[in-house]
């Protein structure tokens, strides 16, 4: 243990003493550094964005029992929250409003209803917890935190200005005494940010603008005597992971902004559409990879940068990988940013090859034009913020991979600001397909059928990979074939990602249906 | 479809209302505002007001007002002393522009022709006589006689490459005894198959039971998909356009 580890360490158990000493329901935060089992502390269970759970009750000899163990009807739009659950109650979300349930019957404990608020109302991925209290973000780009006991608010502190253009959906990440809370907007031409707040005060700890200033690594990369690098977009709405080990808080950042009109601002357009590595203490950029750079598709970078430690060309190595959205699937040592591997997951048409840091190098003619230009995919990606998983036993990365066939048309006349246009989505059909992390070779592919699905993945050690397909059936499948081995028509289509948990001896799997919450398990 | 017809007509009034006073203050700001910010606003000498966090935080001009009347001498701009109703329509002016660039994604049944109608429409028609095949199922003087008229050029150019999907998908099910009934397909995904026969009744049967037979007509349009250039989509529309 290096000596900044051994600080941390401490930090973590001098937090967790003060804790327990107040309470028996909140949180502690040794659990966050553990892959999840009886507690899922966070969106994505643990740091490392796997979204692989050791649990391995239901499995793949017992999987045709899976039977309801109850469901929840939240009366609401669609739920596109991964709930927590921690000390048997689960915590989730939709724009707006927060649910706390009992993870063993579903009943109702509490439920926080916030404001009717200005901004974007598309969906919600969640909340974090620290202790004894809860991280919410507001469509109009607020974060509340609420007491997890009652839901009761704390505060409220603004994170961006909604009049300007900023929403809210993600759940933010907790990292030590850190709360890091992600923005949303793109129909403005406004700087993307990543901020660090206190978690008992909400004081700002610090703030990474996504657009370098003038003058800085990476303000090259932006047209001089320009005020495209102030308006630059890149947002950050999507929860990113964490290395203790390391040190190193990994983020993805969404498009640039004028949206679609790369001629307003030539250049790589650095940080947007990139991967990033920041120093959770002080927000500082450590490094970066950027899978599009000068995007002018949508297609953000901010899918889950999934963590893993194994060999690459006969080589141990920290990884990091990304199915994108515009495509292509990355693999990077996390240590450093070193570029690994590039391989398309899907086929696409907007590329002349990758380049020698291996970045898709964008075809010019597949730039949005006035007479409209058929892109595959399109800006609602190959994938998007369904999460994807890795299994480490199989060494196999899952995605929800979409053929999204559209026409992108350029709508300005004179200088472009906001989307500057848009495209129309021609056709859609979607696949499960498992990637080996050390080739890119798509090792399975299973059909989802027409239309885009939106569903996450989970796998377990039970040897099962949960997802949903595009027409309402949730699916278990074999996670070393892509073979079905359970399925059941839930009467609407999953829109959020599974998560599962051991309480009292028994494996629970929840899965949110536009508004329904299903919380499967074997017989009693 | 009423809905959206009274909210968009809602909407128009409510756009026309503010256009006049726009209108006016477009004029204003050209003359006595364009030559530092730009015509358009989007910024020259001064700076981008479309983009201004200022402006975006108006309500009504309690925040440009003083801007105007008062100038910024430190940044070099003067103070103007434009009567009240004079500013209020630079205000509206203003706000008009904050909203075109929100609605820059709009592409909709306006799109304008000119900006489609970039291809050769003999490329087009050698085209849809040849590689495209698309003479196997379509004619200019039979089912696509007129199609120009009948739909805005953005929806004709969308239309080539996917049309809506017919009223129905024929579909035939063999069945374990071989019977073989042939209908409108209603569902078909992993699992199930399910049909109205010729009678109009619903049958549906496990996907593991039964051999089922799609004939999709629009499975040519969607192989087409990764065939296409832009040149040929384009050219393929400006054909169909003079089939007036």
């Amino acid at each position: 243990m290096n000596r900044k580890l051994c600080i941390r360490a401490a930090l973590c158990g001098a937090l967790a003493a003060n804790l327990t000493a107040a309470l028996a329901q909140g949180l502690d935060p040794a659990t966050l550094l553990k892959p999840p089992t009886d507690t899922w502390p966070t969106y994505n269970g643990d740091y490392t964005g796997r979204r692989y759970s050791p649990l391995k009750q239901i499995d793949s000899s017992n999987i045709k029992s899976l039977t309801l163990a109850w469901a929840f009807q939240a009366e609401s739009q669609a739920i596109k929250s991964t709930p927590l659950e921690v000390n048997g109650i689960l915590y989730f979300t939709v724009p707006e409003q927060v649910w706390a349930i009992d993870a063993r019957t579903g009943r109702q404990v509490w439920h926080y209803r916030y404001k009717k608020s200005d901004g974007d109302h598309i969906g919600h991925r969640g909340v974090a917890m620290w202790g004894n209290w809860l991280y919410f973000e507001t469509p109009d780009a607020h974060l509340v935190c609420l007491e997890a006991k009652d839901g009761h608010v704390r505060w409220n502190i603004e994170l961006a200005d909604v009049q300007l253009g900023y929403f809210a959906t993600m759940a933010p990440l907790v990292v030590g005494n850190h709360v890091i809370a992600g923005v949303s907007g793109d129909a403005t031409d406004i700087p993307g940010f990543l901020e660090s707040v206190d978690p008992e005060t909400g004081k700002q700890q610090w703030r990474w603008y996504t657009e370098p200033k003038a003058g800085e690594p990476g303000s090259e990369t932006w047209p001089a005597n320009s005020d495209a690098i102030t308006h630059g977009g890149g947002m950050t709405w999507m929860t990113g992971t964490y290395d203790p080990d390391l040190h190193l808080l990994y983020w993805g950042t969404g498009n640039p902004n004028p949206v679609l009109a790369g001629d307003a601002r030539p250049g790589d357009n650095l940080y947007t559409c990139s991967i990033v590595a920041l120093n959770p203490d002080t927000g500082k950029l450590v490094w970066a990879f950027q899978p599009s750079p000068h995007d002018t598709h949508d297609w953000d970078a901010v899918e889950t940068p999934v963590l893993f430690d194994a060999d690459f060309a006969g080589k141990p190595r920290k990884l990091l990988a990304q199915a994108s959205r515009n495509g292509f699937f990355f693999v990077l040592d996390r240590s450093n940013g070193e570029h690994l591997l590039t391989a398309p997951f899907i086929e696409t048409n907007w590329t002349s090859g990758i380049d020698s840091r291996g970045r898709p190098v964008a075809n010019k003619e597949k730039e949005p034009h006035a007479d409209g230009r058929i892109v595959y995919p399109g800006s609602d990606g190959a994938t998007n913020w369904m999460s994807p998983s890795f299994d480490p036993g199989l060494g196999l990365f899952y995605v929800v991979a979409r053929r999204v066939y559209s026409i992108f048309y350029y709508t300005a006349t004179g200088k472009p600001e906001g989307w500057a246009g848009r495209d129309h989505n021609i056709y859609e059909e979607s696949t499960v397909r498992a990637i080996d992390y050390r080739t890119g070779q798509v090792r399975w592919n299973h059909e989802l059928g027409p239309n885009e699905s939106v569903a996450g993945i989970l796998t377990t050690a039970g040897n099962l990979l949960f997802t949903g397909d595009s027409q309402g059936n949730l699916l278990v499948l074999d996670p070393a074939t892509g073979k079905t081995l359970w399925h059941v028509n839930a009467g609407g289509s999953m829109l959020s990602s599974p998560m599962t948990y051991e309480l009292d001896g028994r494996q629970y799997v929840v899965e949110g249906v536009q508004g329904v919450l299903y919380c499967w398990a074997l017989p009693e | 479809m009423f809905r959206s017809i009274v909210i968009f007509s809602f909407a128009f009034a409510a756009f026309a209302q503010q256009h006049v006073p726009a209108a006016r203050g477009q004029k204003e700001f050209v003359q006595s505002c364009g030559f530092c910010h730009g015509d358009d606003a989007t910024g020259s000498r001064g700076p981008d007001l479309v983009r201004s966090p200022l402006v975006n935080r108006d309500v009504g001009g309690d925040l440009i007002g003083p801007v105007i009347r008062s100038g910024r001498p430190d940044q070099g701009m003067p103070a103007l002393p434009l009567p009240d109703n004079t500013i209020q329509d630079i205000v509206a002016f203003l706000h008009l522009r904050v909203l075109q660039a929100a609605k820059s994604s709009h592409v909709g049944g306006d799109y304008p022709l000119e900006r489609l109608l970039t291809g050769n429409a003999d490329a087009g028609r050698a085209y849809f006589n040849g590689a495209g095949k698309c003479a196997s199922c379509h004619s200019p003087t039979g089912d696509l006689a007129g199609v120009a008229s009948k739909y805005a050029p953005l929806y004709l150019e969308e239309r080539i490459l996917a049309p809506r999907p017919p009223g129905h998908v024929p579909v035939t099910v063999t069945t374990p005894s071989g019977e073989q009934i042939a209908g409108k397909l209603d569902h078909l995904d992993e699992f199930s198959v399910s049909m109205h026969d010729a009678s109009g009744w619903y049958h549906s049967w496990p996907r593991s039971q039964v051999k089922v037979t799609v004939q999709d007509p629009l499975q040519a349009h969607r192989d087409l998909l990764t065939k296409y250039t832009d040149a040929d989509i384009h050219n393929l529309f400006a054909y169909l356009e003079t089939l007036k």
